[in-house]
């Protein structure tokens, strides 16, 4: 059996980068996963950050991330180490087939299911709401059967966007054909817009409305395979824009960048153990020399030299708090850093213009991303966290997620 | 100007009973409330229909009404009852003479509590924590508060009872020492209008003691909080109690697909106080917990809290020994002729409770009909061939939820929906299997002013996702639909919705909750950004 370099645990947007970057340097990788990551619930566009500490705009995200508190994952990675991995994302999703614009010195708008825009710093193509403000008209395609996309709320909200108030609005609707039996998810449509009929009945619906200077705005539902769909629909359409929103789960965007980024790992010769649950690391001292899993009925142990920790945060199981003010990492136990205190522990506003207290739950790390106790000693010395089971941010708040998964992983994967 | 012969102020189980028990006797009555219905401890409770037994050691006599009424409700209310019965249970810490009382106390009130071998006891109910050492069956039961209230309230219309939601009483009109009418105020517009009437009821429950003072009365109501859990999943599949003296945290009552943990008993100055502290959540767990040992693994879905409305005589006791009893205050005692003061009491008896103080009001009109509201079911059923004809339209056991909500005239009407518009079979609510005929029926009723209202009708919004899949839907529909300004703003909507169900997701944000809310909030803030700000 070939000696394992380098172990990497979880399969988000996190895990998988990691895999390939390590992948990448020639290193011998094993990816151990229990679920799938939340790929299939983002929308797979990259939020590097969108909003200051104060909830203000971000134009710049690089201006932004030097402006951010000490304790922040992003302060710890770096600024060289961010913009590295965005330039290694914008190459990796280009070299796939499927790429990815944006930089980090700007935003692009990505409109959502309820007509709002909302800012990302890399997004493929098909979901640049920038060429809405260039068109003239706007026609939104609801599809029938399909929830979660009201064409009437996403104008009243385009029309509140100083930019998009004055443009013609129109709606018409797809009939997929699909209906009458189970509800339909946008993953449903997409599928079906992933055969040459689905694409040509999408055609014949709007081809008499497109011309110059018309966006098209639809849920996700342009095929499941890359931009193929886009591209092959934007062809036959001329001049016409079309734009996804990013929508409920399932995101189709989200399983289009899972596929690239499990293929590009997969190329690289990496391997994917799934269905395995990592209950606990095999220590020595502070050095982790394996893993101790369960796969169906049998305990198994992984052992290698690198360990990457990508488990995420209380969503996927990386961390959890049975009670109150005793948050744990689940599989090797890592000191986890919590804001103390009910009144510090959340808002009285759901949303606002500040974090909320829970959500900066977390491993804090050294400048490397090794696990630290609360005197800043490193815990583990070849073990890397990477994504949101990291501690000092609220991704939701300023819009920061997917970046912080890339940028550290990237780091992780270097390391 | 609007007249009544009777106004009935508050919303809750005993005002919606007193105004279909004045209708059914014909008289003709108006009730008002200030928010929407059931907004009080008639919702903010258990959900239990007691069989006495948490009072046959204490308080016999409110035992003894518990059963009577217990049996009454499960007659007149099927559509709100879920029988499942009721167990107590006594853990091995417990004193075993406590146990000797209550079979005694059971006895003497009428409740039949048989008891039980400790393998019946985990075999119905396999959760139970090991360290039980008897068990009992007794007749306990759900009751759904939301419900119960409206169909009191259709009820009543039949009869020519009115009911006016949003309206809240701000002056009383006296004459001579005698009432003349009310002044109201419309929460949602701010208009105010006065309504002419001969008798005034006050059954305001924690507020009864501010709507005295509008006549300038003193009643001595003490608002007294209990704080409870839902829960994600049905932990039981009886309502279990605890077999010790009464306590916080020891009642664990099953509804629909959740499970309540209740409650605590803490005397506070405000009834509008509903918050809940992580300090009271953390007292309910550790209590319940005792009972099921696992209960710390399973998510909270919310905590809230209600505040019980007990009268206290003049030098009387507060808090949990404070009677759960009853009182009808004449004020014209007082010197005001024309003003009754109803108070205290507990929901299962609020039929009883209404049933003498309408007995009190009829002997003033000379109103010689009998009380019948113990006869006549609250809402016909749905028959069974229309709910068979109208299976192809829901969701497995949707037809039988949706019968149950609605009652007949209103399940007509959705059905006929459903038909006529195979689109709107689409489940806005997939948690409690809600059509979206459903919830546009609900939505276009003529009390149905915020999303809120069709949630406490419909049960949007109330199961497992808490809203997380449903804000949006719901606030398409309300945007069609709704009659407020603000109506349209759908984000705006969505946000309220959202933030409603945060009150009560705070004080649980620990374990299985955070990640819920983990997941909502990145739906909202990040795929649907409605936090706001350029872009």
């Amino acid at each position: 059996m070939a000696k394992t370099d380098t172990i990497v645990i979880g399969s988000g947007l996190a895990g998988l980068t990691a895999a390939i970057v390590s992948a990448q340097k020639g290193q011998n990788v094993k990816l151990l996963t229990y679920g799938s990551g939340t790929l299939s619930l983002n929308s797979g566009v990259i939020d590097v950050l969108g909003y200051d500490q104060q909830h203000k705009y971000v134009a710049s995200p690089r201006q932004g991330i030097q402006n951010l508190p000490d304790n922040h994952p992003y302060r710890k990675i770096g600024l060289q180490a961010i913009a590295d991995s965005v330039s290694f994302f914008l190459k990796l999703t280009e070299e796939q087939g499927f790429p990815y614009g944006g930089d980090l010195d700007s935003q692009l708008p990505v409109p959502t299911a309820v007509g709002t825009l909302k800012p990302t710093c890399l997004a493929p193509e098909s979901l640049n709401g920038s060429h809405l403000v260039d068109s003239h008209k706007i026609v939104i395609v609801t599809v029938k059967g399909l929830k979660d996309f009201y064409g009437n709320i996403i104008e009243d909200n385009l029309r509140k966007v100083a930019a998009l108030k004055d443009k013609t609005y129109e709606l018409i609707e797809f009939d997929s054909g699909l209906t009458g039996g189970r509800d339909i998810t946008t993953l449903d449509v997409a599928r079906y817009l992933d055969t040459d009929a689905g694409l040509a009945a999408l055609v014949a619906l709007l081809k008499p409305v497109a011309q110059n200077g018309v966006s098209f705005v639809l849920p996700q539902i342009l095929g499941t395979k890359g931009d193929t769909c886009h591209k092959s629909l934007k062809a036959q359409l001329g001049s016409a824009q079309v734009v996804e929103t990013t929508c409920l789960p399932p995101s189709v965007n989200g399983l289009r960048l899972q596929n690239l980024l499990k293929g590009a790992f997969k190329q690289l010769g990496g391997e994917i153990v799934e269905d395995c649950r990592v209950l606990r690391g095999i220590m020595e001292g502070a050095k982790c020399v394996g893993v101790v899993t369960q796969a169906a009925a049998r305990k198994k142990s992984y052992y290698a030299t690198k360990f990457i920790l990508a488990t995420g945060g209380f969503y996927s199981g990386g961390l959890a708090m049975r009670e109150f003010e005793k948050p744990q990492e689940t599989i090797f136990g890592f000191p986890v850093y919590f804001v103390p205190g009910e009144e510090n522990w959340s808002n009285a506003e759901l949303f606002s213009d500040k974090p909320q207290g829970f959500a900066l739950t977390g491993i804090m790390t050294d400048e490397n991303l090794r696990p630290v106790d609360g005197s800043g000693q490193v815990v583990a010395d070849n073990v890397y966290i990477v994504g949101r089971n990291l501690g000092g941010y609220d991704f939701c708040f300023e819009h920061s997620g997917n970046g912080v998964a890339l940028a550290s992983a990237y780091k992780a994967g270097n390391m | 100007m609007r007249k009544a012969r009777v106004v009935v102020i508050g919303g809750g189980a005993t005002g919606v009973g007193i105004l279909r028990d004045l209708s059914m006797r014909g008289v003709d009555a108006l009730l008002v409330e200030k928010c929407d219905l059931v907004n009080g401890a008639s919702s903010r409770y258990h959900g239990l229909l007691h069989s006495g037994g948490r009072y046959a050691v204490k308080d016999q006599e409110a035992a003894k009404e518990c059963i009577i009424e217990n049996q009454i409700l499960r007659k007149i209310g099927k559509s709100c009852v879920e029988p499942t019965g009721g167990m107590f249970v006594r853990l091995d810490i417990d004193d075993p003479e406590y146990e000797t009382a209550w079979v005694k106390g059971c006895a003497d009130s009428g409740i039949e509590a048989k008891q039980i071998s400790l393998d019946e006891a985990f075999a119905m109910e396999p959760l139970l924590s090991r360290h039980a050492v008897s068990a009992y069956l007794v007749p306990d039961a759900a009751i759904d508060g939301f419900r119960m209230s409206w169909q009191n309230v259709e009820s009543a219309k039949r009869y020519g009872g009115r009911c006016l939601t949003y309206r809240e009483a701000v002056g009383v009109l006296t004459e001579n020492g005698k009432v003349t009418g009310v002044t109201l105020r419309n929460n949602i517009t701010g208009d105010e209008e006065t309504v002419e009437c001969e008798m005034l009821v006050n059954a305001a429950g924690g507020w009864a003691g501010k709507v005295a003072k509008l006549a300038g009365l003193d009643v001595g109501v003490q608002p007294d909080k209990g704080t409870l859990l839902a829960f994600n999943q049905r932990l039981t599949s009886h309502v279990v109690n605890r077999l010790h003296k009464s306590s916080d945290g020891d009642i664990f009552v099953p509804h629909g697909s959740i499970t309540i943990l209740g409650t605590s008993s803490m005397s506070i100055p405000d009834p509008e106080d509903t918050s809940t502290s992580r300090e009271e959540v953390e007292n309910l767990l550790a209590i319940g917990e005792k009972t099921f040992e696992h209960l710390r693994d399973c998510r909270m879905l919310r905590s809230f809290a209600g505040s019980r409305p007990l009268y206290i005589p003049p030098g009387g006791e507060v808090g949990r020994s404070a009677s759960r009893g009853f009182a009808i205050v004449d004020h014209k005692n007082d010197g005001l002729d024309g003003m009754m003061t109803i108070v205290g009491g507990k929901f299962t008896t609020y039929r009883l409770m209404a049933e003498k103080i309408v007995d009190q009001i009829c002997a003033k009109f000379k109103v010689t009909t009998p009380c019948r509201t113990a006869e006549e079911p609250l809402v016909p059923e749905v028959a069974p061939e229309k709910k068979q004809a109208a299976r192809q339209y829901f969701p497995a056991y949707g037809t039988d939820l949706a019968a149950t909500r609605l009652g007949p005239e209103r399940f007509d009407k959705v059905v006929e929906r459903l038909e006529k518009d195979p689109e709107s079979r689409e489940l806005v609510c997939e948690c409690e299997n809600v059509t979206l005929a459903e919830v546009e029926e609900m939505a276009a009723e003529f009390s149905s002013f915020q999303i809120n209202d069709i949630r406490r009708r419909t049960r949007i919004g109330m199961g497992t996702c808490q809203g997380n899949f449903c804000a949006l839907r719901s606030a398409g529909v309300f945007a069609k639909y709704g009659k407020t300004p603000g109506a349209k703003d759908t984000l705006g909507r969505m946000k309220e919705f959202l933030q409603g169900r945060w009150k009560g997701i705070r004080p649980v944000l620990v374990g299985r909750t955070l990640r819920e809310t983990e997941m909502t909030r990145a739906l909202y803030e990040l795929s649907f950004h409605v936090n706001g700000g350029e872009a």
